[in-house]
């Protein structure tokens, strides 16, 4: 994605797989903007998504050893990024008691035609997997497959969450009057 | 072929033409022949595309000195995990300098004492940048650097030291070694600050 931004990038991929500091910098500076924006995405709230963008560079510098260059650098860091951030939606499930495949029932305003909300308003009104879901299949090109297997899931519950929000984000977002 | 008009689910299938989707091929062919329908279709694909095109979010703040911060903490534990074993090496490294004294020649029996003095001093500066608390303090960038370059020699040491059965060899990575950490602590002690409000 960002690979432009580093110089050389292979040479600091190289490096960076030796433990060099400053490499393993560069690559930050590369990919933080882009792992901060699906973990905010994802995430509830800007703590939550700052933490998961410290835990996934953490671990990039742990495991970029293990990084073997099969894919992008970026479809690796994306990767541990989407783990990292479905594994705060989990652990605030438990903290929180947070059920978070529950169906979200708007009030009777939110569900009236004539209220338009915009996207970014109605993205945040979808259940916290709800959201993940469409971000990853929609923005970040993940398959189902993909999604459920990070997710620890089935595909036609990926499928199922996908669809689902996109009917919510018809209504919320006004398109249903005009059909 | 589809009469009533598509579900959010077929839509989607005909969007991302996945064709494991039942009856997907009555669903395309329904969009071609149903206004209301392309219309949804056309709607779906905006949405999507304005998904994509929503601004990025940036963090706050750099979250890199954190993330190095836990690197080096992570290093040093695994570090004080080996020394620990190294204990257990030193302390059997003396049992056999008393006991076996007359068994062995005496140049030998000069390098385990040299090898055995080393472990210890490598111990007491481990034991010392311990007690300093590390991860209470901050250190500039340049200084993590270094840290981290020292910690990583002193890891390689390590690792040959495992591999090492010539006593000679390993006296000569063990005052390798305190040498490191000498300059580790040293490092520490004089560039660091506190974390404190």
């Amino acid at each position: 994605m960002d690979a432009t931004a580093m110089q050389d990038a292979e040479t600091v991929i190289t490096k960076a797989r030796l433990g060099d500091p400053v490499a393993l910098e560069a690559l930050y500076r590369a990919y933080s903007g882009p792992v901060y924006n699906l973990a905010r995405r994802i995430c509830r709230t800007t703590e939550d998504a700052e933490d998961v963008l410290q835990e996934t560079f953490f671990e990039v510098c742990r495991s970029i050893r293990n990084y073997r260059g099969d894919g992008s650098i970026w479809g690796w860091i994306r990767s541990v990024a989407s783990s990292k951030a479905l594994m705060r939606l989990r652990r605030n499930r438990y903290r929180e008691t947070d059920e978070l495949d529950a169906e979200y029932v708007p009030s009777a305003k939110e569900a009236s035609p004539g209220l338009r909300m915009d996207l970014e308003a109605a993205m945040d009104r979808l259940t916290v997997t709800a959201r993940a879901v469409v971000w990853l299949h929609d923005v970040e090109g993940y398959t189902h497959d993909e999604i459920a297997e990070q997710m620890g899931r089935t595909v036609s519950f990926s499928k199922s969450q996908l669809a689902r929000a996109h009917s919510r984000l018809r209504v919320w977002l006004g398109d249903e009057a005009t059909v | 072929m589809t009469t009533s008009h598509l579900t959010m689910e077929q839509l989607l299938a005909v969007r991302d033409g996945d064709r494991s989707e039942p009856a997907y091929a009555d669903a395309h062919q329904h969009v071609g022949e149903c206004d209301g329908c392309r219309l949804e279709l056309d709607r779906l694909h905006q949405r999507t595309a304005r998904l994509r095109a929503l601004p990025r979010m940036t963090p706050a703040r750099n979250q890199f000195p954190a993330v190095r911060t836990r690197v080096v903490a992570e290093r040093r534990q695994r570090r004080l995990r080996a020394v620990g074993i190294g204990g257990l090496a030193i302390a059997a490294s003396l049992a056999l300098v008393v006991m076996g004294r007359d068994l062995v020649q005496p140049n030998r029996l000069d390098a385990e004492q040299q090898i055995a003095t080393a472990k210890s001093e490598s111990q007491q500066l481990e034991q010392k940048l311990h007690d300093w608390d590390p991860q209470s303090r901050v250190l500039n960038s340049r200084a993590a650097v270094m840290v981290m370059e020292i910690e990583d020699r002193i890891a390689d040491l390590d690792v040959r030291l495992a591999q090492t059965q010539e006593s000679d060899r390993q006296l000569v990575l063990w005052q390798q070694r305190v040498g490191l950490m000498n300059t580790l602590v040293e490092v520490h002690l004089t560039r660091a600050s506190n974390v404190g409000f």
